[in-house]
């Protein structure tokens, strides 16, 4: 439910996440669906979450250094394929972290 | 005897129009590209005037793939993407025309200044931020760097790289042959594309995307070149600032743009049927080896890369119908050269039409060469000979024939187009009917 989630920019942090990933990989915001693997199906490169991480800091107003990003990964996506582990709810769990402070 | 070189597409993004129809229809009519400075707030500059290219020319990222490149380019790079891309549309070269290994890339890149004005927006005011947080008024390296790393997004860093527009055209065109940069300022694009014709001659490659790409209309290249005394002052009427040949110049005017021609060898153009534009048949390059922004007032070596270029295209000077100039419109420029040519010619120079699409479309710079040689090629192929616009004064010292203000109907079977760098470099494309 959208009310359960905290509000960025007087936006819901989904929508949020969804539309900063959606300008990332340059896609339609209907391609943008649960599941989805960003690199292997919405074509991220590495260069790509050098700029999703410097967007989130812009949306959440924060500083997130580009290692945290990295270490999370590891830490969350241990062992798994990272070219479809990768999808828009990581990177909503990582937005979500961050916004608590973590 | 070794296989020709064709020319079979050639793409241009230029002040006056995109794509090679707009081109020609705009250096037809001799209209002028230069107007007051858009890009940015130009007010108390000694120079307020350039040539740009804007909104009417199109939306040039729709040239662009893979679609998430557009974001990683500089502006130069875009431009680029888009005329390289036009340029193969031309040629009808599609994905699978051409073994990627086959395929290579040859950029004149690299300006002055740097290639992305918003990060040079972020970086001038972490700059000033730094100064006023430290209190002491002066450069602080530590304070800057902190503020430069909150507020860069990692990837406008990328856009600086010189070699960033030969990478994107190797990305989207999968070409994985000989890939490379060359840098000669003024004189880059002419060398790209003479490089580009070596690349084939030397069997390295089958066809070959050459050209050249620049955008310099940023502060910091209009105050460098306002510094050096380079630039026209003209700001009450841009389109008379860029007179090449003209007593009443004072300067050149700073463009943008990008050109870009597919060469390919004439076995494989033939095999696939590829339409042709015309034989790129010689190539002539030189230094000075002089002073950097002084060129040699006896012209010699200039000179000698015009014979160098006919000679490699086993050519007489008689059999030159047409010249497109370097013709920046700076007095020593259009001296020297005029000198160039003379000496090079013989008394064959007085015979041939000389002209400076400058005076229409300003200095592309490292793009130069590139452009001039599109608009060279239009001259061989259109029947007409671009015009020297504003010259209605001619200087005494410049007594060739500049083709001045209107278009010329003429069909030259070869022509020659010339680009001198700052640094000396001296280099000439030669062009003849296929």
């Amino acid at each position: 439910m959208p009310g359960d989630s905290p509000l960025v920019g007087g936006r819901p942090l989904p929508e949020v996440v969804r539309r900063i990933i959606a300008d990332v990989l340059v896609v339609a915001l209907e391609e943008v669906q649960p599941g989805k693997g960003l690199v292997r199906d919405l074509g991220a490169e590495s260069i790509d979450f050098m700029d999703l991480v410097f967007r989130l800091e812009d949306a959440l107003e924060c500083q997130i250094p580009f290692p945290r990003w990295q270490r999370f990964i590891e830490a969350t996506l241990e062992g798994q394929d990272l070219a479809v582990a990768i999808t828009p709810e990581v990177v909503q769990l990582f937005a979500e972290r961050e916004l608590a402070g973590a | 005897m070794s296989e020709r070189v064709a020319v079979t597409g050639a793409g241009v993004v230029t002040p006056i129009g995109a794509g090679y129809e707009s081109f020609r229809d705009g250096l037809r009519s001799g209209r002028s590209g230069v107007g007051r400075i858009r890009a940015f707030d130009c007010a108390g500059l000694s120079t307020q005037i350039a040539a740009e290219v804007d909104h009417r020319q199109g939306d040039l990222s729709a040239w662009v793939e893979p679609r998430t490149s557009a974001k990683l380019m500089s502006r130069a790079a875009m431009f680029a993407a888009a005329a390289a891309a036009m340029a193969r549309r031309q040629a009808l070269l599609g994905r699978d025309g051409v073994d990627p290994r086959r395929l290579g890339v040859v950029v004149g890149a690299g300006g002055m200044g740097p290639t992305d004005l918003d990060l040079l927006a972020t970086q001038a005011q972490a700059a000033i931020d730094a100064a006023r947080e430290v209190g002491t008024g002066r450069w602080d390296v530590p304070t800057f760097a902190r503020l430069f790393t909150e507020r860069t997004n990692p990837i406008a860093t990328l856009r600086g790289l010189p070699n960033l527009a030969a990478a994107q055209l190797a990305i989207q065109h999968d070409a994985r042959g000989p890939n490379a940069t060359i840098t000669t300022a003024c004189c880059a694009g002419t060398q790209a594309i003479g490089e580009g014709l070596r690349l084939i001659q030397r069997g390295d490659a089958d066809v070959v995307l050459a050209g050249g790409t620049d955008a310099a209309v940023n502060p910091v290249a209009v105050l460098g070149f306002s510094l050096l005394g380079t630039l026209s002052r003209c700001n009450a009427e841009p389109g008379r600032a860029s007179r090449p040949f003209d007593r009443q110049r004072d300067g050149f005017v700073i463009g943008e743009g990008a050109g870009f021609v597919v060469l390919e060898r004439e076995s494989f153009a033939q095999a696939r049927g590829a339409p042709v534009l015309a034989e790129l048949a010689g190539y002539g390059v030189t230094c000075d080896a002089y002073r950097i922004t002084d060129e040699r007032p006896d012209a010699a070596e200039a000179a000698h890369a015009i014979s160098l270029g006919l000679r490699d295209a086993e050519m007489e000077p008689r059999d030159l119908g047409y010249i497109n100039a370097h013709g920046t419109g700076t007095r020593m420029n259009d001296i020297t050269e005029t000198r160039a040519i003379r000496l090079s010619l013989g008394a064959h120079a007085a015979d041939v039409p000389v002209s400076s699409t400058k005076s229409m479309i300003g200095h592309l710079l490292a793009a130069a060469g590139a452009v001039e040689l599109a608009a060279t090629l239009i001259a061989l192929t259109e029947g007409f000979l671009p015009p020297t616009i504003n010259l209605e004064d001619p200087d005494e010292e410049c007594d060739l024939d500049y083709v001045p203000n209107v278009a010329r109907a003429a069909s030259p079977t070869a022509a020659l187009s010339t680009s001198f760098g700052f640094g000396g470099q001296n280099a000439c494309l030669v062009i003849r009917r296929w």
